[in-house]
């Protein structure tokens, strides 16, 4: 059993390690499992049930948030979370209030919180078993409906780091894009693929206890991209911008970022580079 | 005339009823006078209807009011409507 655990919080399974490429720990992403149901249970209509509890609240009848049970047959739905709310939303409770759009990871919206963790709902697989699982809005965030929050804040805080190309100088050769090097290029990965989901930013503490004056490791990660831009010329102005005790330093590399991203970026590194050019 | 010791939350929603009515004053004669009848009548709604220990739900207007206000005074907007709408139980 505890080597069980273990074996989970490291990522590995021994014959069972699939195509994962990123190790998401603690949280299952491997398929074993289901595939030793499906070959035991042989061709039966049985099904698999799933209790689900769905932070509720609604604004136009407020009282005190809840959370909600909904029973899913895991074999009618699909594989991930947000398969589930689909299908709730669908069959069973229409009111139920959720943002969503890409359904494969690109585009952030469906950014909640799943058993604990925060993470897209499009991209987490429902945990096989007969466990509950609690899904709730993104912590510390400002609740509108149900799971959709109020990201205004956030928003602002990523527009105030200016994330656009700032020259003084005209490009070289003008009309024609300014030309970088394959290393300089490079210089930015890790970062570019960034977006914008809010998982980091709402799962590190430090900016719970400072949404406002901190601007959190997205909006860091992001100015950490421009700073590294070989093209931008405003690099210094952008360092003495964000060289401030609250929106930088506090940071205190509880890296709940890199744990929580699900696109696998590390937003805590970004930081500590940032942290090594202001000096 | 009011209480005596107003709580810091009622001094928002004050702050933000003043809000309305100094962004009311910025607009036309006649648009004026329907911004000051439907923020009124809402906050009067409102008043009445909202528990006063619902901090959630009056947290939730005050922000809701707040970036209502912020849409109001730009200078591109020129008036409020409002459209009343009963919800039915069929």
């Amino acid at each position: 059993m505890a080597s069980g655990l273990i074996g989970r919080l490291v990522g590995t399974k021994p014959s069972r390690l699939t195509t994962a490429a990123r190790l998401i720990p603690a949280r299952w992403t491997s398929t074993g499992a289901e595939a030793e149901t499906k070959a035991s249970s042989g061709g039966g209509r049985e099904s698999k049930l799933k209790n689900f509890q769905i932070y509720r609240w609604n604004p136009d009848n407020p009282g005190k948030p809840e959370l909600q049970n909904y029973q899913i047959d895991l074999k009618d739905c699909g594989p991930m979370v947000l398969d589930a709310l689909i299908k709730i939303k669908n069959e069973m409770d229409p009111s139920l209030t959720f943002r969503r759009s890409c359904r494969e990871g690109i585009c952030g919206s469906c950014a909640m919180n799943i058993d604990g963790c925060n993470g897209l709902a499009c991209l987490t697989k429902i945990q096989d078993g007969a466990s509950e699982t609690t899904i709730t809005p993104l912590p510390h965030m400002f609740v509108i409906k149900d799971l959709v929050v109020d990201m205004t804040n956030f928003y602002n805080q990523y527009k105030s780091i200016e994330p656009w190309l700032k020259r003084k100088t005209p490009p070289s050769v003008p009309g024609k894009e300014i030309l970088q090097s394959k290393k300089d290029r490079a210089k930015l990965d890790g970062m570019y693929e960034c977006i914008l989901c809010a998982c980091c930013s709402t799962s590190c503490p430090s900016y719970w206890w400072n949404p406002e004056s901190y601007l959190g490791p997205a909006a860091l990660l992001h100015a950490n991209r421009w700073i590294s831009d070989s093209r931008d010329e405003y690099t210094k102005e952008r360092l003495e911008a964000i060289d401030d005790e609250f929106k930088l330093y506090r940071c205190h590399t509880i890296l709940n970022c890199a744990r929580a991203c699900p696109k696998g970026l590390n937003p805590g590194k970004q930081i500590t580079h940032i942290k090594q050019l202001q000096r | 005339m009011g209480a005596s010791k107003l709580s810091g939350m009622q001094k928002q929603v004050l702050s933000l009823y003043r809000g309305f009515l100094r962004a009311a004053r910025s607009k036309p004669i006649e648009d004026r006078k329907r911004i000051e009848m439907i923020v009124s009548t809402e906050f009067r709604h409102n008043s009445k209807e909202v528990d006063r220990k619902n901090f959630q739900y009056i947290e939730y207007l005050l922000r809701l009011g707040t970036k209502q206000l912020d849409q109001l005074k730009s200078p591109d907007i020129v008036s409020l409507s409002s459209v009343k709408v009963v919800a039915s139980k069929s």
